[in-house]
């Protein structure tokens, strides 16, 4: 009985986690790299590395919203939509700007944007149109090219295989904590099982965290039910009541001046001595349907929705309150959100996040490498490698070596790809989807130790050339950024040097490794069962 | 400061958790462990790694919990790579480890 309840766990575990490691793999990969969303923008803007973290931020944002809005009322008085970003430890810029014009069959009107640089006050170029980050954000769970709705439920229903994984992956590891610290080296399948154990075991509160909370952010999307069985007109209301702040009124034509600033400032302050104000929206200004939002950013309380205000523009009159009168089951689906997305992180925790993020990439790429591994040690000398493990071996390629390749080259396109370009940020995301094809072909030809090693040198040669195009194309380099000490900049082109010396090591070890398979395939094959393990 | 020592805390605990078990001893002290030693060990652990969480929940609550299961994380990839790759090298990362503990509690207990 405890046998077959093991067996059945490890098939299960087997089975769920090698139907959607590639997809697993992408996601966590996308999601780790999203952890530093803003950061990887402001790297993607060398317009804007001139600007500087300001003094005595908090204390500057009431003179930064009413000059802002000032410039608005001179720029676009009869706008729809105002838009106020105010500075933050992660992001030095401070940005207004306002909607233009609905063109006939657009869905969202476009944005005009103008960039301060808040310690003097000045405009400063627009930067060059590109995603950044948010490409890497969304990818992680809109997958890009595919449709928004079937890519959620896609990375869903991977998530939910992943979870199941975690949980028959604790069950059938018997030797959690004596295992814990043990790697054993140079053991075939072995080392692989142990990477395998150790990436998953030292990280595992993150790794059932990170994939429960992912399932929970989704989870209005999977089982509306309860939503529709209660709100009448389902889940639109039962958001709005939530968050009542964001439902919109219809706009009226009739004209009314807009509030002082002040007024609604000094409301905020009275209700919140300390507020960080994060954004500051305004819609319909100047008419009587107005509506300024104030929202407020969180710090470092588990919650992704902090404190938000929401005020007629035309009485100054505070209309609603975000968050104040919440249900238990409203503020722990909140922090679910917060635990996820991580928004909430210092420097510290954001760093323990993204090493999490790695081993939960680690652990899905030693997974997937292990059952062809594994696979591929039992066959008998003679025998050819069946279809099954040969899609596997080249899936594990094409994506395991073909993501950070990607990557790279996503970053060197961002330098390279002339300022000028038609629809720029997608020719970015192009350029990431071609190197990633241009691997997927290379491991379709072969998915041998001799490709890997290739693969290898390939990911060292684009994870040097960042840094490198970047010091070509820009005022700044990896040394510069150290010497002024502009801590994000460095870290990304630190974090590239990082990635191609690990790469290199790789090469190095696949090439000793091949060198040894040359040698015993002369000699008699003799600790095969040890290494199966 | 504090963050340090929570994370002291942690590393130390994982050390001793890593120390109570056989093989790593041997490989480290070339000796056997006794039992009391591995008692031991073991006690220090749990009272260290109680004591780092207790340390980071009151300080930073939800957020130090976060901060918590992070220093696992790093001090149990830490100490894999000391006991897998260079294991002569415990006994002074233990040292400097203690160290650190202690100077990180004296300056959170005096500023």
């Amino acid at each position: 009985m405890k046998e077959n309840f093991f067996r059945s766990m490890t098939w299960l575990h087997t089975w769920v986690g090698l139907l959607v490691c590639w997809l697993l793999f992408l996601i966590f990969f996308a999601g780790t790299i999203s952890f530093f969303k803003d950061e990887i923008t402001y790297w993607f803007e060398p317009e804007t590395h001139t600007v500087t973290h300001q003094d005595n931020r908090l204390a500057k944002q009431r003179q930064q919203i009413n000059y802002a809005v000032e410039q608005l009322q001179n720029k676009a008085a009869d706008s729809s939509s105002w838009r106020i970003y105010l500075p933050e430890p992660r992001n030095p810029l401070y940005t207004y700007s306002y909607a233009e014009p609905k063109q006939p069959g657009q869905r969202r009107a476009k944005f005009t944007e103008t960039y301060l640089d808040p310690t003097i006050n000045e405009e400063i170029a627009p930067p060059r149109e590109t995603k950044g980050g948010y490409f890497f954000y969304r990818l992680h769970f809109d997958l890009h090219y595919i449709d928004v709705r079937t890519a959620r439920w896609l990375v869903c229903l991977a998530s939910l295989f992943m979870l199941i994984a975690l949980i028959t992956g604790v069950v059938i590891h018997k030797r959690i904590f004596k295992d814990m610290f043990s790697f054993r080296k140079n053991k075939g399948s072995r080392s692989w099982l142990d990477a395998h154990n150790v990436s998953s075991v030292l990280a595992l509160p993150f790794h059932i965290m990170i994939t429960y909370t992912g399932l929970i952010t989704l989870i209005f999307m999977v089982f509306p039910y309860p939503a529709q069985t209660v709100y009448e007109k389902g889940l639109q209301q039962m958001f709005n009541e939530a968050s009542p702040i964001r439902a919109r009124v219809e706009s009226s034509d009739v004209p009314a001046p807009l509030v002082s600033m002040n007024t609604i400032l000094d409301q905020v302050y009275t209700k919140s001595p300390d507020a960080d104000i994060g954004f500051f929206f305004i819609r319909d200004a100047n008419k009587e349907s107005s509506r300024v939002s104030v929202y407020l950013n969180t710090g470092k309380e588990v919650v992704d929705n902090g404190a938000a205000f929401l005020f007629s523009g035309s009485t100054g009159e505070l209309l609603a309150e975000q968050g104040k009168d919440w249900s238990a089951s409203a503020r722990f689906y909140d922090s679910m959100t917060a635990l996820h997305a991580g928004r909430l992180a210092s420097p510290l925790l954001r760093w323990l996040y993204f090493l999490c993020g790695i081993a939960g990439c680690a652990m899905i790429a030693t997974g997937c490498i292990m059952w062809a591994k594994r696979l591929r040690e039992r066959l008998k000398p003679q025998q050819q490698a069946g279809v099954g493990l040969k899609l596997v071996e080249t899936l594990n390629l094409a994506t395991l070596m073909g993501l950070p390749f990607a990557t790279a080259s996503f970053f060197i396109a961002n330098r390279l790809l002339p300022l000028e370009m038609v629809a720029r940020a997608d020719k970015e995301i192009l350029v990431f989807f071609l190197a990633w094809l241009a691997m997927t072909v290379l491991a379709i030809i072969s998915s041998s130790k001799r490709q890997w090693q290739l693969a290898a040198w390939l990911n060292a040669l684009v994870c040097f050339a960042v840094p490198l195009v970047n010091a070509m194309t820009t005022e700044g380099n990896w040394i510069s950024y150290l010497l002024t000490q502009k801590w994000t900049l460095f870290c990304v082109d630190f974090g590239f040097i990082i990635a191609g010396s690990l790469f290199i090591l790789q090469g190095k070890k696949l090439r000793t490794a091949s060198k040894k398979v040359s040698t015993r395939r002369f000699q008699k094959p003799k600790d095969l069962k040890e290494q199966q393990g | 400061m504090m963050e340090l020592l929570q994370f002291s805390l942690c590393f130390m605990a994982f050390n001793c958790f890593a120390l109570a078990k056989f093989n790593h001893f041997r490989e480290v002290f070339k000796k056997k462990l006794t039992d009391k030693q591995r008692h031991s060990f073991l006690a220090t652990g749990w009272i260290t790694i109680l004591l780092s969480l207790v340390l980071s929940v009151l300080s930073e609550g939800g957020y130090g919990a976060l901060l918590f299961c992070g220093y696992m994380a790093l001090s149990v990839l830490m100490l894999m790579i000391l006991y897998s790759f260079t294991v002569s090298w415990v006994k002074h990362i233990s040292i400097l480890n203690l160290s650190i503990l202690l100077l990180s509690c004296f300056s959170v207990m005096i500023f």
